[in-house]
């Protein structure tokens, strides 16, 4: 995996998940981060930080990036969500436009 | 209302918020609070439970203090008082509030006395809600829109209510019968732009009076109320009513001179009044009028001739009355014409060509009139026709053939046409074909081959032709498009059910008289066809009546329409009620 094919995620606590590109771009908050003219950080490290999302629903959406380019591609399973991350994950998914 | 997951195309992934308030809603239980979301998601969380009818007065609870803004939950089953809590402690984020239909009572609307924001109360259909509870509602100045459907308790002394109600643009108190005297309450309201009292029944003229004031309203509608002549003449003064609708008001020609005074008036409905030819001639004064409803009035072609100047007209019924070919002619000028309504007329084949150069006409009835199928060639040209009603007995296959340059049909109603087999390969040519109607009794599977190709039909009713078989299911399968569909009294049988699976889309289905049991229909609904909302076995009447008067009538309405019924038989001799399959439908009940 080329590095700038990925792109790195950090969680509040600090936790960084390296994902695809393609991936992350689901979101429409990161797709703009990375497409944007403009030299953002962001655009220019990579990376993205999210001081407001928790590691555990940052995992969640990542899963849910994946997911989503799998759905896209013809492969309809169903997505899991835990009861007790719905709400939180619910306020990420708005912020990023997923 | 925002509408999850069904909405989706096959292949398009569902948002992962749109996941979220799905996996809300099946767990809804398992949650005490979204306070904490932010309004707009709490919104969606609240739209969605009420579009899939699964909140209850137990999972509201969760939306205490969610400054939700928007509270649609007219004709939602059990809100009550106990809802009320919940409902107030929106604050002043709450802009609009929907309980219609609810068991709301005056006590319940004490609650909404600190939400001072609401721009839109919608309160039909609310039985228990009295003149007490609009005293509640009195302090809500902020409200632009409220509406009062229905309401036997409402009286003059309630409505000492709304003149605090110095926002309001539009007020709904439709089929209110005690409020007569009350209007005077109304007189501070001048930004009122829109007035319903249709089916007052007891406003009579010294209702209208107050109304003279109301410098700002653009639309009236007092129909089936006791106002005459002498009461329209107080809305002289009322320079920007557009509309006013007089339906079966004992109103004659003379209310036509206070009417010529009214420079907005555009849109006038003078239905079932008392308009004869004599004093007709005022009709040339109101040459501003783009919508003239003149249907069911005792008027010949002499009037017509008095239509003739009236060229902005954009639509015109004169539905069953006593006009024939002589005085289409003074239409022939009416270029801008694109609503034309002659059912029930004495219209023959030689009046049609009058009409040929209507070029902009698109939607014509010509049911029950005498128009025959060589009259038929003179509509040929009419290029922009869509809607085309033929519902009479005398038009037939030939007639159909003379159509056939008409390819930008979108509607055909041959209800009672005698079109045969044969004449469905005219039907080929309308390939944009949304709504057809072919009930005439003559049509076999054979037939119905030719209807299989029109892929672009939403609503097929091929009911009556009781020769159709489960073959002619197996023909329509492809109609994938089909929304609702109605082949009853055929010979349809439960095997034939199977080839409607296909049908997603399908969301009325009436089989009466068919061997069809409804369990077999509910096996169909459950697995193949989740978006059918009514299937009907029994007997069902529904049917687009006179203006869609009565659009869809079903057993739980029944007792209204009874009741209806009383008061046309009285006042017009029950003559209309013959017209069609409604009286059928009716006598079978």
């Amino acid at each position: 995996m080329k590095k700038e094919d990925t792109v790195k995620l950090i969680s509040a606590e600090g936790f960084e998940f390296v994902v695809d590109k393609e991936a992350a771009m689901v979101s429409q908050t990161i797709h703009n981060m990375l497409t944007s003219p403009g030299s953002f950080a962001e655009r220019q490290h990579g990376e993205v930080t999210f001081p407001e999302i928790s590691t555990t629903i940052l995992e969640k959406i990542c899963q849910y990036f994946y997911w989503h380019l799998q759905f896209a591609s013809g492969k309809e399973t169903e997505f899991p969500i835990e009861p007790e991350l719905t709400l939180e994950l619910m306020m990420a998914a708005n912020y990023l436009h997923t | 209302m925002k509408i999850v997951l069904s909405e989706l195309r096959k292949g398009e992934c569902p948002p992962l918020l749109d996941l979220c308030i799905q996996k809300i809603n099946e767990d809804i239980d398992k949650y005490n609070s979204f306070s904490m979301l932010p309004r707009d998601i709490s919104q969606l969380i609240f739209n969605n439970l009420v579009y899939s009818r699964r909140l209850t007065s137990v999972s509201l609870e969760a939306f205490r203090d969610c400054a939700l803004q928007d509270l649609y939950l007219g004709e939602y089953d059990g809100v009550d008082d106990n809802w009320m809590d919940v409902i107030s402690s929106q604050g002043s984020s709450l802009l609009s509030v929907d309980l219609s239909g609810s068991d709301v009572t005056d006590f319940g609307l004490t609650y909404l006395k600190d939400c001072e924001s609401i721009i839109s109360l919608n309160l039909n259909y609310c039985d228990q809600i009295s003149d007490r509870g609009l005293e509640c509602i009195s302090g809500l100045s902020n409200l632009t829109s409220l509406s009062f459907r229905r309401n036997d308790s409402v009286s003059a002394k309630g409505m000492s209510a709304f003149s605090g109600l110095v926002n309001l643009v539009k007020l709904d108190l439709e089929r209110c019968p005690g409020i007569h005297g009350g209007l005077v309450h109304l007189r501070g309201l001048t930004k009122l732009e829109s007035l319903n009292l249709k089916w007052c029944n007891c406003i009579t003229d010294y209702d209208m009076k107050p109304l003279s004031e109301l410098a700002s309203l653009k639309s009236l509608e007092i129909s089936s109320s006791k106002v005459t002549d002498f009461g329209v003449s107080f809305l002289r003064g009322l320079q920007k009513l557009a509309l006013l609708n007089l339906e079966g008001c004992l109103v004659t020609a003379a209310c036509l001179d206070s009417l010529a005074e009214l420079p907005a008036l555009s849109n006038l409905n003078l239905n079932r009044c008392n308009i004869s030819d004599n004093g007709c001639k005022k009709f040339s004064r109101l040459e501003n009028l783009k919508v003239l409803n003149l249907g069911f009035n005792v008027i010949t072609d002499t009037c017509l001739i008095h239509l003739k100047g009236l060229t902005k007209l954009e639509s015109l019924n004169l539905d069953s009355c006593k006009i024939g070919d002589e005085g289409l002619v003074n239409l022939a000028g009416h270029k801008r014409l694109n609503c034309l309504e002659l059912s029930d007329t004495e219209v023959g084949s030689n009046g049609l060509q009058h009409l040929s150069g209507l070029s902009n006409l698109q939607k014509i009835n010509l049911s029950f009139t005498m128009v025959s199928d060589g009259g038929l060639s003179k509509l040929c040209g009419l290029s922009s026709l869509k809607s085309l009603n033929l519902d009479a007995y005398q038009i037939s296959d030939i007639g159909l053939s003379n159509l056939t340059s008409l390819t930008g049909l979108t509607d055909l109603d041959l209800f009672g046409a005698r079109i045969t087999d044969f004449g469905t390969n005219y039907l080929k040519k309308f390939k944009n074909l949304r709504s057809l109607e072919i009930c005439g009794g003559a049509l076999t599977d054979a037939g119905v081959k030719n209807i299989k190709e029109l892929s672009s039909l939403v609503c097929l009713n091929l009911s009556q032709n009781s020769n159709l078989t489960d073959k002619t299911l197996e023909l329509i399968s492809g109609l994938t498009g089909l929304v609702s569909l109605n082949v009853s009294n055929s010979r349809i049988t439960n095997a034939g059910l199977q080839h409607l699976k296909a049908l997603k889309n399908l969301r009325s289905l009436t089989l009466e008289s068919c061997k069809v049991t409804a369990n077999d229909m509910k096996k169909l609904k459950s697995i193949y066809l989740p978006n059918l909302r009514r299937m009907e076995k029994r007997p069902q009447i529904v049917h687009s009546y006179n203006n869609g008067f009565v659009e869809a009538v079903t057993p739980r309405v029944l007792p209204s329409l009874l009741l209806l019924f009383g008061c046309f038989v009285n006042v017009h001799n029950g003559k209309e009620l013959c017209k069609d399959v409604f009286a059928t439908a009716y006598s079978r009940w």
